[in-house]
């Protein structure tokens, strides 16, 4: 009966409720939406890379090495010797190692050149390996592997033949519009920026550097499989960018990131990836602390809001309360019919605003991994959204207590 | 007795020197039918809302149907009321957006009765309160059928005692001589006693006794 009076007198007040539910729906969806995107990147962020023990390139700054060498932003501040790789690679501690070189790009999206191991070890998220959704590794130096997002957003399929430039803008000067590149595999998505890479053979890299031109020229045009085996001896590459190291035994990383970093034939640096993540994702915890004060501003906001319409109406209601204490109910029956009316309302806004982030999710879910290269899941209930949602019936508790005092006060006075 | 008030005072706590009531004795015995007459604003409701328990008398002795009010906190002044008095005002009386049904029930749960739907269903229809207008929020039907309602939420805890608070005074002559008729058979029936409290002295005929609230009240005398 108690329940039953609450809801109807909701319905009686259909117009300032709903204008209430839809404002408080509005803030819950803004507030969870902000922690569900901010725990879902932050995931994925700290997913780009997850096999590799050590990332090592060229003597600089962690977050520089991480941010090109994994995330493919900036520019590298010197590139390696071949031989220095090939050292460490053949230290025995080292189970395997990933050769990067990058530079070059191909409208836009960046091409690394690596070796076949990138396919073997390099893992991601929870040590998920790199998969192929159509075709198979690089066999050959013309040979190119695309990620997922490129492939989509610029029609490739297998089997097109691409041209790659040298430098990094879209529209670059020196185009090497001669080689012709073929794509042999298209990868998986992955959610990382694997996906916007254009993925060649180290020997790839080379040949996009030599004035390939004369050989061509000088058999008629064409170039046989003879003379690209003869290019291929030519095409040892000379540098690198960076490399991922696997190591035998976790617990021998100290030791060989030491090792490296005191290696003395060339200045190196060597991160653990996870260390520098986090450190990275400490660098935007300002921005995420922002976001969270802003959303938690718009749901006091609202919470006043609901204050202000229930406290109005309880001098509508000034009969109905007179009413229900002459057949006999107490003043705090007063207290709580207002209060559980402010949770039901609350309770409302919080089903639409849930139900209305599903939903913009469930939309906006593809746009955000194509464009953005963002894989948001589904799953809005987290623990902390849990959390967030009584937080929101605690405040929701709070607020409505003015406008129950004002009820039970005036049904105390009786007049 | 079914009231009885000795030396009663009472001001509003926001002007404690402005005595509205000062009744030095005045009774009303078991199933006496009494109609109060005065004009609006001469501290009526203020006296009914003393006699429910709304109010608590600065001093004197204000006992309803054998029980001291005075001497009761406020929480067993709610259930007393709940209990024992029924109350029907000029409006107001009901909760506009539930229905009928809903309006007896809710009276009924601040008491202590048992009682089936079956009661209030009978109820209704010995106020003349067709089926179909049952389940409507009673802020849809008309006048006289809300105060019709109204008799039946107050008698659905068969109070000993029925305050009414210028019951017609909203209504049109017809619906205004219905309305009596079908309380004064319910009181009769049920044997309550009726306080029944107008500034419609044509009223006065359908009861036993006729009181003016100027000679209840001495307050206007003294100061």
């Amino acid at each position: 009966m108690f329940f039953r009076l609450a809801v109807k007198s909701l319905l009686n007040r259909k117009g300032s409720i709903m204008l209430t539910i839809m404002a408080m729906a509005v803030s819950i969806f803004v507030l969870l939406g902000v922690e569900h995107i901010r725990g879902q990147s932050k995931q994925s962020f700290n997913s780009t890379v997850s096999g590799a023990d050590l990332i090592v390139g060229a003597r600089t700054g962690s977050m520089n090495l991480l941010l090109y060498s994994v995330f493919r932003m900036g520019s590298p501040t010197n590139n390696i010797d071949w031989q220095t790789y090939q050292n460490i690679s053949a230290n025995p501690k080292v189970a395997w190692a990933i050769p990067i070189s990058l530079g070059d790009s191909h409208k836009g999206f960046r091409v690394m050149g690596t070796t076949t191991d990138y396919f073997t070890y390099f893992s991601y998220g929870k040590k998920r390996q790199l998969s192929f959704s159509k075709g198979k590794p690089f066999e050959q130096v013309f040979d190119v592997v695309l990620g997922a997002q490129v492939a989509k957003k610029l029609n490739y399929t297998l089997g097109a033949n691409i041209i790659l430039a040298h430098g990094l803008g879209k529209t670059s000067f020196s185009m090497h519009d001669q080689s012709p590149f073929k794509v042999v595999g298209i990868l998986a998505p992955t959610g990382t920026p694997v996906d916007q890479t254009v993925h060649v053979s180290l020997q790839g890299i080379e040949a996009v550097h030599i004035d390939w031109q004369q050989i061509a020229n000088m058999s008629g045009g064409a170039v046989s499989q003879k003379q690209i085996q003869a290019l291929e001896l030519e095409l040892e590459p000379k540098t690198i960018t960076a490399f991922m190291l696997g190591l035998t035994s976790r617990m021998n990383t100290f030791r060989v990131q030491r090792d490296i970093n005191n290696y003395s034939n060339e200045p190196l640096t060597a991160i653990l990836p996870g260390v520098a993540l986090a450190e990275l994702w400490q660098m935007m915890g300002l921005l995420e602390n922002t976001l969270r004060l802003i959303s938690g501003l718009i749901l006091v906001a609202a919470l006043l809001g609901l204050s202000a319409m229930m406290l109005a109406s309880i001098r509508e209601r000034k009969y109905e309360i007179h009413l229900l204490r002459v057949i006999g109910a107490p003043p705090w029956f007063l207290f709580f019919l207002v209060e559980l009316e402010a949770l039901l309302v609350s309770f409302v806004s919080m089903l639409v605003g849930i139900t209305g982030l599903y939903l913009s999710l469930l939309i906006a879910g593809d746009v955000l991994s194509t464009d953005f290269g963002m894989h948001i899941g589904l799953n809005i209930l987290s623990f902390n959204n849990v959390l967030f949602l009584l937080l929101v019936a605690g405040s929701t508790v709070i607020a409505a207590a003015i406008p129950s005092f004002m009820a039970y006060k005036s049904a105390s006075i009786g007049r | 007795m079914a009231i009885q008030l000795n030396d009663v005072r009472f001001a509003y706590p926001e002007a404690p020197n402005d005595c509205v009531l000062n009744i030095k004795s005045w009774s009303v015995s078991d199933q006496e039918h009494v109609f109060v007459h005065g004009p609006s604003g001469g501290g009526k409701s203020t006296l009914l809302n003393l006699l429910s328990g709304m109010l608590d008398a600065n001093a004197g002795q204000v006992n309803v149907l054998g029980q001291r009010l005075d001497s009761m906190g406020a929480r067993q002044r709610d259930h007393f009321r709940a209990n024992h008095i029924g109350y029907i005002f000029q409006q107001f009386n009901l909760v506009p957006y539930i229905d009928a049904i809903d309006n007896i029930q809710l009276a009924h749960q601040f008491s202590n009765q048992q009682s089936l739907s079956d009661e209030i269903k009978s109820l209704l229809s010995s106020f003349h309160i067709p089926q179909s207008e049952w389940h409507k929020p009673v802020g849809r039907l008309s006048i006289g059928q809300q105060q019709r309602i109204a008799i039946a939420r107050a008698m659905i805890n068969k109070p000993e005692l029925l305050i009414a608070d210028e019951p017609t005074s909203s209504l049109d002559h017809n619906n205004r001589d219905n309305f009596m008729s079908e309380l004064m058979a319910m009181v009769s029936e049920h044997r309550v006693t009726l306080l029944f409290v107008s500034h419609d002295m044509s009223l006065a005929n359908y009861f036993g006794r006729t009181d003016a609230f100027s000679e209840i009240n001495t307050s206007g005398e003294h100061n």
